[in-house]
């Protein structure tokens, strides 16, 4: 408990919100951008890299629940705790010094997008029929026709997006983190993560 | 509070409820509507609580509206998907060289059944229930102050961001950014946009943090909010009686469904 709290300082706790809102912002810029991805977890992987895994995991459930319950994005609130996992391992990757290395951070990324389409497809097959509303539904549509059923074509989507998304996630943080000030950078709890 | 919220006044009776009286609300239905046995309760509760509560709290217009918006796109994709790819059904309505199969029409019918239950219920909340009256009576029954903060900022800050966003959007337009075209040329619009976005607002936190140090932010002890909470003894009993109708559903949905 007490390891926990220290990672919660009051920089960290006025870097969460923003980052929160990073991550709806720029998940509407991609909206716009009609890109096949969805990148609202930029903020998410920044706080876990920067603060720790619990930090990281704070920040990524409720970024779900608030875009949710404030009514805007409510389709989102039942994947909360896969963004809640994203964050935590963004920051047990960062501990294990992942980050130091663009390709290993790389990887991190990787092996976080196939978690994250492994822990959303049970509630996307039971909850939406498999379906996200969206661009990526062909996919679910070729798979199903392949003869596949309603949960495994449902994880096929997501293995197929996921990993894309988070790939290109992390290197996005990479590049905030390498362009931020090293005096701003040393303030935060795991700053000994960072790449140089 | 911002735009960033669906939330209406309409001096209901729904908004009068303490918001935690409203979340054990919203949390029955949500239970309920998955939890209880037979493929289509979630259209009951839909129905029978969602519907009636959301015309109680008179958001019924509103809360249609945004139903619509949100429920329609799954509901299309779910029905073409799951109706023309099911594997092995019984073919009803043929389209050329496809055909709607009976067994995912069913399915399709009754997931979206489902998205109704639970994005109804979150959208009930949404419209009736002020978020910084629900974070206090959270805080009052022991969750953490710094959530409320990050809850509440968030609140505020998102609505800013967007514009800003917009903002760097036309900025880089203007000078030449490309933002339509080809997928190679989106995905390298991306990084001039995000990049400035968040460069930007992260060095605004260290005077966030210290603004707040200012304000006594990590001092232990009571603090006194000026928003006033009402409770009454009726409404403790009803959200126990709320969480018991939940185990209740839970516990109906694993026996019968046997």
């Amino acid at each position: 408990m007490k390891s926990i709290k220290r990672d919660f300082t009051t920089l960290v706790l006025a870097l969460i919100p923003v980052a929160i809102a990073i991550n709806i912002a720029i998940g509407q810029i991609v909206v716009l951008l009609k890109l096949p991805v969805y990148l609202d977890s930029i903020g998410t992987v920044l706080v876990g890299l920067l603060a720790g895994p619990w930090a990281g995991l704070v920040t990524g459930a409720l970024t779900n629940l608030i875009w949710g319950l404030s009514g805007l994005n409510p389709a989102y609130t039942p994947f909360f705790y896969v963004a809640a996992a994203i964050g935590l391992l963004a920051g047990i990757f960062g501990s294990l010094g992942w980050a130091r290395k663009l390709w290993q951070w790389l990887v991190a990324g990787l092996i976080t997008g196939v978690t994250a389409a492994v822990l959303s497809a049970p509630t996307a097959a039971a909850i939406y029929g498999g379906v996200t509303g969206a661009g990526t539904d062909l996919i679910v549509a070729g798979l199903r026709a392949a003869g596949l059923s309603v949960i495994q074509a449902t994880f096929g989507q997501g293995v197929f997006s996921d990993p894309i998304d988070k790939v290109v996630s992390f290197l996005v943080v990479w590049l905030i983190v390498v362009a931020l000030p090293r005096r701003f950078r040393a303030r935060f709890p795991r700053s000994t993560n960072l790449p140089k | 509070m911002s735009a960033f919220s669906l939330y209406v006044d309409r001096n209901s009776g729904l908004n009068r409820l303490n918001p935690l009286t409203m979340l054990a609300l919203i949390g029955f239905c949500l239970v309920a509507g998955l939890a209880l046995p037979g493929a289509w309760a979630p259209y009951a509760v839909f129905l029978l609580a969602i519907l009636p509560l959301a015309a109680g709290g008179r958001v019924l217009r509103p809360f249609l509206s945004a139903a619509l918006k949100i429920v329609l796109p799954f509901a299309v994709s779910v029905t073409l998907i799951q109706g023309l790819f099911w594997t092995g059904g019984t073919p009803i309505v043929h389209l050329g060289p496809l055909s709607l199969k009976r067994e995912g029409l069913i399915f399709a019918a009754q997931s979206t059944g489902r998205i109704l239950a639970v994005l109804g219920s979150f959208l009930l909340l949404a419209l009736t229930t002020r978020t910084d009256a629900l974070m206090i009576a959270l805080a009052q029954h022991g969750a953490p102050k710094s959530l409320t903060y990050i809850v509440l900022a968030t609140l505020q800050i998102a609505p800013r961001f967007q514009a800003k966003a917009n903002t760097i959007l036309d900025a880089q337009r203007a000078r030449g950014l490309e933002v339509e075209g080809g997928i190679g040329r989106r995905v390298r619009a991306l990084i001039p946009l995000t990049i400035p976005l968040v460069l930007g607002s992260i060095v605004d936190i260290e005077e966030r943090a210290i603004a707040l140090e200012a304000r006594a932010f990590s001092r232990s002890g009571p603090k006194t909010s000026l928003l006033v909470l009402r409770d009454s003894h009726m409404q403790r009993i009803g959200r126990w009686v709320l969480v018991g109708g939940m185990i209740a559903a839970v516990i109906l949905g694993i026996v019968l469904r046997r």
